[in-house]
């Protein structure tokens, strides 16, 4: 199978997994909206029902308020599209929502109404920290993995294993919360609140941004380059044992050489994609941890659309974290792909 | 096999496990939280579930630590202790009525926040004729404050020493006089709003009583005395408490309601080990059976399964369990284990069927087939006990994501309200903010024990992994 047929296979079923999540998502969210919908509509009818005229009409003529009252149902009826069947306002929601017509939120967040906008503002920022973050740990992860590799079974890789079994075992979102415990109000080092300062501008504005980055960035580096470094040790060391390793030092190629170019370089294509799968990982557990630190990115939009039922919002954002996740996955196979030609193959 | 093989290998198994420090360890850990999890009734208490998501546990104090913090600070706290008829002398008083001698040894440098008398039954023929009350202290310098004198007892009588506003008056003149202060009117309004009666009440009188007073040691005692004529009443005092409300409380402390972290802490046990193991025990069975099944069948309805396979591994499993949770309103714990199995077969069945592919080719299978053995014996006798060594270290490792994502789940506000989990009371503990408060007894026990659970499962399945399938490390 050549490697565009494959990739064509991928970016298929990629689409068909978004269409169906977006399909069954619509249904949850048009069930939610009707009821939603259904009281809001009585609502407005019982608020209208007390103006003076209704309420005189009411008393006179019981018969015509009761005209009235099924008359306005019908046209709110209209207005909030119940008069349409289920099925219907579910494919259309759901070619809306595929075509990126997300609609309103209720309230405005982060001073946007439109949701496509208000996503638009969140996207970058959990780039920008994940992102951050994920070099950060790859760095680590990197330098760590390969000295506990060099050393395997010496006090650094038991230390380091130690570490990748506490850490793993800890949640993101509780650690975040014992650090601001910590630093922010017990040291007071670091701000509490993630949520940056909406009156400042400019260079001021960035510098605000990053040092209420530094909190949450420690956080997610701690808890995963651990686990991280785990990883690139047990890569690197079943490298280190296969041939052309032995043969290079055989050949009498300097040390750090044989690490660093031969065994890193055969290495590369698992630990990419690893980085990658960490990258897409980061983006779920980021849910939580964004709302911890009140962090305004894709993680707290969720957040916010939960505990204020915003359904569109919530819809909204649900799309492009699939999307997004789908198209790191295929990302993560075009490299995977280029870097290691036995996979172009193999499948 | 026959039962001799399952006796080796077993015995084959713990021979290893002995070299596993971290297995073993990993064990140990499991071992004491399953008796925390079973004796959670007798540790605490049976009506702690019941009780705990009631709106207060009005008996305990508020956000306040755990008792061993006096071992750490400077400031030595006043415990939380209850005090019922047992501890208290009893006295008949000639004319009719009881006098009861409360005695209570202040060591601690901060008082309790509050002394609560409640319990008192008193039947009365006439309504208006009650038993009457007086409650004077006798400090250990020598000095006596009455605190209320001949109030009506009825019932449903509660005397919260602290905010009691005869009491506080009686207490603020009597401070007044010690201190020897003249006060303008304004600032006697103010105090006396102000004061802290219990600090008062418990400090050295001196001029500064008003102003942070150090604290008086040694021996209180609260008579209370309660005179009534036999004929018109009769009092039962054995449901009598005097509550000592602490500054501290248990080994735990106690969050914003007033409930025992401690009990919560020993309560979730249950609820995290019985999700985890069951939610790893379902999904890894199902993905092996899934990956066997169809690496068994082939041909196209391999190529189906990998599909639907293939379709559940692109879901983002969080935002979608969030979306469901969000949907279904609050998620019972059951429903939380159906849709983590749901999501948690997935990658066990891929690395099943790869597994079930290789063994299927192997002569042994071949031999079992040439001699008539028909799918199902060939799958549950040949290929699946090659599997199952896998299967368990799976099992081990998918506990702490189990836990972690109802954790998850209940933190987000979707869990279930009515369970005691640890991830509820985080949720709690964020509503509060405990974190903003500094109430770090909320905070960290109820995620070190989850990581703990998480850490005892890693353990136990990475010396599952190294003993089993020493060519397949996970972790």
């Amino acid at each position: 199978m050549s490697f565009a047929r494959y990739l064509g296979i991928r970016i298929f079923n990629a689409l068909l997994v978004l269409i169906f999540v977006t399909f069954v998502v619509s249904i949850l969210f048009v069930k939610v909206a009707e009821d939603d919908a259904k009281t809001r509509i009585a609502e407005v009818i019982n608020n209208e029902a007390r103006n003076p005229a209704i309420l005189r009409l009411k008393a006179s003529d019981p018969e015509a308020f009761e005209k009235w009252k099924s008359n306005r149902e019908e046209q709110l009826r209209r207005e909030f599209e119940l008069d349409k069947p289920f099925w219907e306002r579910v494919i259309s929601k759901t070619k809306n929502t595929l075509l990126l017509k997300f609609g309103n939120a209720r309230s405005p967040v982060f001073g946007e109404i439109k949701v496509s906008k208000i996503i638009e503002k969140a996207i970058p920022r959990t780039v920008l920290l994940f992102t951050t973050a994920q070099i950060i740990i790859t760095f680590i992860g990197l330098l760590l993995g390969i000295k506990a590799a060099q050393k395997a079974g010496k006090f650094v890789d038991k230390l380091l294993s130690v570490l990748a079994m506490l850490t793993a075992s800890l949640p993101m979102w509780w650690v975040g919360m014992v650090f601001i415990l910590a630093f922010s109000f017990q040291l007071g080092i670091f701000p509490a609140s993630s949520l940056p300062n909406p009156n400042l501008e400019g260079f001021a504005y960035y510098k605000d941004l990053l040092w209420r980055m530094v909190l949450p960035l420690i956080t997610v580096v701690f808890v995963s380059f651990g686990g991280w470094a785990y990883t690139t040790r047990n890569i690197m060391i079943s490298t280190m044992h296969e041939d052309f390793i032995t043969v290079a030092r055989a050949k009498g190629v300097p040390e750090n050489r044989v690490i660093y170019g031969h065994a890193l370089k055969a290495a590369s294509p698992p630990i990419v994609t690893n980085v990658i799968i960490g990258l897409l990982g980061s983006l779920g557990g980021a849910i939580i941890t964004e709302a911890v630190f009140n962090w305004p990115g894709m993680g707290r939009l969720y957040w916010v659309a939960l505990q204020q039922s915003e359904v569109n919002l919530l819809m909204g954002v649900t799309y492009v974290t699939v999307a997004l996740f789908l198209a790191s996955m295929i990302i993560a196979d075009v490299i995977y792909g280029y870097l290691d030609p036995r996979v172009r193959v193999g499948r | 096999m026959r039962l001799e093989d399952v006796v080796d290998s077993a015995k084959d198994f713990l021979h290893e496990f002995r070299y596993q420090k971290g297995g073993i360890l990993g064990f140990i850990l499991l071992l004491l939280l399953i008796l925390a999890a079973v004796f959670a009734p007798n540790i605490t208490s049976p009506d702690v579930p019941e009780r705990w998501s009631k709106e207060f546990w009005v008996e305990n104090p508020p956000n306040v630590p755990p008792t061993w913090i006096n071992y750490f600070s400077s400031k030595k706290l006043a415990p939380h202790e209850i005090l019922s008829l047992d501890d208290m002398q009893v006295e008949k008083l000639d004319g009719g009525g009881v006098l009861l001698r409360i005695v209570y040894t202040n060591t601690y440098d901060v008082p309790p926040k509050d002394i609560i008398l409640q319990g008192f039954n008193v039947s009365s023929s006439d309504a208006r004729n009650k038993p009457l009350m007086t409650i004077t202290l006798k400090r250990p310098d020598g000095s006596e404050v009455v605190l209320l004198e001949d109030r009506r007892v009825s019932s449903n009588t509660v005397i919260q020493i602290a905010t009691n506003t005869e009491v506080r008056k009686n207490v603020f003149e009597w401070a007044k006089k010690v201190s020897g202060a003249k006060l303008s009117p304004s600032e006697e309004i103010k105090l006396q709003a102000l004061m802290d009666t219990m600090k008062i009440l418990f400090g050295k009188a001196d001029e500064n009583i008003f102003e942070g007073t150090s604290p008086l040691h040694g021996d209180y005692v609260f008579e209370v005395k309660i005179t009534y004529q036999d004929g018109d009443n009769s009092l039962d005092l054995s449901n009598l408490t005097a509550i000592f409300s602490g500054r501290t409380y248990g080994l735990m402390g106690t969050d914003s309601k007033g409930r025992d972290i401690w009990a919560g802490l020993v309560w979730g046990t249950r609820v995290s080990l019985s999700v985890g193991i069951a939610v790893a025990v379902l999904s890894v069975l199902i993905g092996i059976v899934y990956g066997v099944a169809s690496a068994y069948f082939g041909g196209w309805k391999d190529e189906v399964l990998q599909r639907f396979n293939e379709f559940m591994f692109s879901m983002p499993v969080l935002p979608i369990l969030i979306l469901l949770g969000a949907y279904l309103g609050h998620v019972a714990l059951s429903q939380i284990v159906l849709l983590l199995v749901l999501f948690g077969w997935v990658g066990v069945a891929k690395v099943a069927r790869s597994m079930a592919l290789q063994i299927k080719e192997q002569t042994f299978v071949e031999a079992a087939r040439a001699l008539g053995a028909g799918s199902g014996r060939v799958v549950f006798k040949h290929i699946m006990p090659q599997i199952m060594p896998y299967a368990f270290s799976q099992m081990a490792l998918s506990v702490p994501y189990a836990v972690m994502t109802e954790a998850a789940l209940s933190f987000l506000g979707i869990g279930d309200p009515t369970a005691v989990t640890w991830g509820q009371m985080l949720y709690d503990a964020q509503n509060a903010g405990a974190t903003i408060n500094g109430y770090w007894w909320w905070v960290i026990p109820p995620g070190l024990a989850i990581a703990l659970v998480g850490l005892a499962f890693v353990l136990i399945g990475v010396a599952l992994d190294r003993i089993l399938n020493p060519r397949m490390r996970t972790l």
